[in-house]
């Protein structure tokens, strides 16, 4: 019996001792994660792009010791996948990487969390043109920041056109003229004088825009006819068969990133692209010198080039950290040091006064010192961006690419492929 | 009795009733039994419990979802919407990259289950004589198997065949200017046939274990007749292997409707150039994650799934005229 009681103390003690154990073990986790934030940050984009971003990263990280940031980034199309798998799933990157094609879209389902209670207080966009700012803007609301400036560029390798004896791309120039340089570059030195433009509603849009038109209308129709397209296709087809434009096995390649590109891979001499990827080809490009110059204009009024936010940062709807998501985006966006890290990885710095600096540094990058270059001689030939893109854009950009890849791979014809396009849209339109 | 009813339960082996129930006479015999079975049920049920937890939870729960949301629009965010037969209509009637879809995959099934199953024949005949080294050459023509489903592998493929890959390189050395074979869209998807083809390990090693069924003395009887090799390969070896080609034949046709991984990584997603590899998962993957059109996603996945239940099923019936069972006449 005295055993048996003694068992029975030693027991409670034990149960008492343990519990207590437990209880300060969970106070002492409850304490530490209580101050600490972890955030989810998502982009896509080239090396070059990551790098820098993770740099800037981790000094927010230096300066907010409660918060941590894990960074996920990938290719467009795999990043895109990736995050309407996550969102559907609930569990959304805090901040993530959008573009024009996407932003309305992912505004349209709810995801995006608006950022107007934030504006002045947590998030400045002073120093951001509202030009850029416009671009993250649905129906009244700031659902996305810009991160950064960006327009249309011709990257052309010096060395091959000055073999070839094709005169230099200046300002102004037109579609005729732009077409004899690339047959001639083509004809001289075996690489095709140019990367086909045709593969990217991108590139459609300048032309559309060079003559009087636009991609889609004020109420999310499509702006264009069969008609449009068919001569815009047609352009590309006669300059294709004169050896101006890269083969259609290099063509459909083509997803903007470097890595694909026909320029990068010498399967062509240039490449219509966005100044924002510039630091990327310059990093990737061996074996020439590039240069950029402006697109060629069929119209004495419109350049071709405009300037827009390459990509926007926006913030999710349920993030449970919204606040350091917005600490984060508002440091990408202001932070002088972070700006300096960043440099024009996402095109010009948003912010002007980082823009200046980052442009004016003694320590730019031959990429930063490249894009800064570019920017400032067609300043003045860039207009106001050629308009948001409407919810469905998106699928459209898809289909114009696949449609394209039938074209030149000779499955149908230019004027069937332009009609179905044309069809195919409305139709995606209609459903949103 | 108890006692045999838990031993039984416990071990599953039969060891008789035991001497107490024997003398309980037949009728007491007979409940025992019943009783010995219910609990081997129930004890059976318990061991199941986790494969049918994970079937029913993790396979056929979410197959019955798709099946429903095959009959509706569903884009992942706004809750399913009903539209009854639109999906399989719009399929059927009114998508040309469908056909396309399906064209590709039948050009894709008819070419690489033929020659996988040969090369995994021909290899298994080598190895099945008594060399040295047996095990060896077994693992390295099995590795293929183990490594081709495998994201790096596609890799390495998309690389050799790329424009200024290897195989590029090597013909343009010997004057042949084909460019990369994945950026055609006539030569792209024979690119995928090898890839599928070089895995033929799995149906290999199978057969291998048919071979070594085949009793010798039938192949000393036909030497003995004076049949030469071919001959033995014909009327011994080929009928008695006949029940495993059927088996590896079913899973390897199944197999290649089911291809994925190559011609995704190959063609980075897009199935192109030109359509040209757009495997029915692959069109079906798209249009679920990439455009988000689950519905319509699900009603492909249906259309799959019964397609291959017909040929399995057609299969099996052909089998009647070809395939031999020992102990059997011959056909």
């Amino acid at each position: 019996m005295r055993l048996f009681r003694h068992v029975r103390r030693t027991a409670a003690v034990a149960l008492a001792l343990a519990l207590t154990g437990t209880m300060t073990t969970a106070c002492g986790s409850s304490a530490g994660s209580g101050g600490a934030v972890s955030l989810r940050f998502a982009w896509w984009g080239n090396a070059d792009r990551a790098k820098a971003t993770q740099a800037a990263v981790a000094l927010f990280e230096k300066d907010n010791p409660g918060i941590t940031v894990s960074t996920e980034y990938e290719s467009y199309d795999a990043y895109f996948q990736k995050l309407a798998t996550q969102v559907a799933g609930g569990d959304s990157p805090d901040l993530f990487q959008l573009d024009r094609a996407t932003l309305g879209e992912y505004q349209q389902k709810g995801v995006l969390r608006a950022l107007d209670p934030y504006l002045g207080t947590t998030l400045h966009t002073g120093s951001v043109p509202a030009i850029l700012l416009s671009a993250g803007k649905i129906d009244g609301k700031q659902y996305a920041i810009p991160g950064g400036q960006t327009t249309q560029m011709l990257l052309y390798d010096k060395t091959l056109w000055e073999r070839a004896g094709a005169a230099a791309p200046a300002a102004g120039w037109t579609w005729e003229q732009f077409a004899a340089a690339a047959e001639k570059v083509g004809k001289a030195t075996g690489v095709p004088g140019s990367t086909d433009f045709g593969w990217a509603i991108d590139w459609f849009e300048v032309w559309l825009a060079e003559h009087g038109k636009h991609l889609y209308g004020a109420n999310g129709t499509l702006g264009f006819t069969a008609a449009d397209l068919s001569s815009f296709w047609g352009m590309t087809a006669t300059i294709r068969a004169a050896d101006g434009l890269s083969k259609p096995s290099a063509t459909t390649k083509m997803d903007g990133s470097t890595a694909n590109s026909a320029l990068v891979t010498k399967q062509a001499a240039s490449e219509i692209n966005y100044d924002s990827n510039l630091t990327g080809y310059l990093a990737s490009y061996s074996g020439g010198t590039l240069a950029a110059a402006p697109l060629p204009t069929d119209s004495a009024s419109v350049s071709g080039l405009a300037a827009m936010p390459p990509v926007s940062f926006a913030v999710s709807q349920r993030s449970a950290h919204a606040d350091a998501a917005v600490k984060l985006l508002d440091f990408l966006t202001n932070d002088p040091s972070a700006g300096a890290l960043l440099g024009t990885t996402r095109g010009l710095p948003p912010n002007l006064s980082t823009r200046t600096s980052v442009c004016a540094s003694a320590t730019a990058s031959a990429g930063d010192k490249a894009v800064c270059g570019y920017e400032s001689t067609v300043s003045k030939l860039v207009g106001p961006s050629f308009g948001n893109w409407p919810t469905g854009a998106a699928a459209v950009k898809r289909d114009f690419q696949q449609i394209y890849d039938n074209v030149i791979f000779g499955k149908t014809s230019v004027s069937a492929a332009a009609a179905q396009l044309v069809s195919d849209a409305q139709q995606t339109l209609s459903q949103q | 009795m108890t006692g045999s009813a838990t031993l039984r339960q416990t071990d599953g082996r039969d060891i008789g009733p035991a001497p107490a129930s024997k003398r309980d006479g037949r009728r007491s015999a007979v409940r025992s039994r019943a009783a010995r079975r219910r609990g081997e049920g129930r004890a059976a049920w318990l061991l199941l419990t986790p494969w049918a937890a994970g079937a029913l939870l993790l396979t056929l729960g979410p197959a019955l979802v798709s099946l429903y949301l095959s009959f509706t629009d569903y884009n992942l965010f706004n809750p399913p919407h009903w539209v009854g037969l639109r999906n399989y209509t719009t399929m059927f009637t009114n998508d040309p990259r469908y056909w396309d879809a399906v064209r590709v995959t039948a050009q894709y099934v008819v070419l690489v289950v033929p020659i996988k199953l040969a090369a995994a024949l021909g290899v298994a005949l080598l190895l099945n004589r008594g060399r040295r080294g047996l095990g060896f050459y077994r693992s390295a023509f099995y590795a293929p198997s183990l490594l081709g489903a495998s994201v790096a592998v596609a890799l390495v493929w998309r690389a050799l065949f790329s424009t200024g890959g290897t195989v590029d390189h090597l013909l343009s050395d010997i004057g042949v200017h084909t460019g990369g074979w994945i950026d055609q869209p006539q030569y792209a998807v024979y690119t995928l046939v090898l890839l599928g083809a070089w895995q033929f390990g799995a149906p290999m090693v199978i057969f291998l274990a048919g071979l070594k069924q085949i009793p010798a003395d039938l192949y000393e009887a036909a030497a003995i007749d004076g049949a030469g090799r071919l001959r033995r390969l014909w009327s011994v070896t080929l009928p008695l292997l006949s029940p495993v080609l059927l088996f590896n034949l079913v899973l390897e046709t199944i197999h290649a409707f089911q291809a994925f991984t190559g011609a995704f990584i190959v063609s980075g997603g897009r199935g192109g150039p030109g359509d040209s590899t757009l495997f029915y998962t692959l069109y079906l993957y798209q249009r679920g994650f990439t455009d988000f059109r689950m519905g319509y996603a699900s009603a492909m996945a249906w259309v799959l799934l019964l397609v291959l239940g017909v040929l399995t099923l057609l299969l099996f019936a052909t089998a009647r005229r070809w395939v031999f069972y020992a102990g059997q006449e011959r056909p």
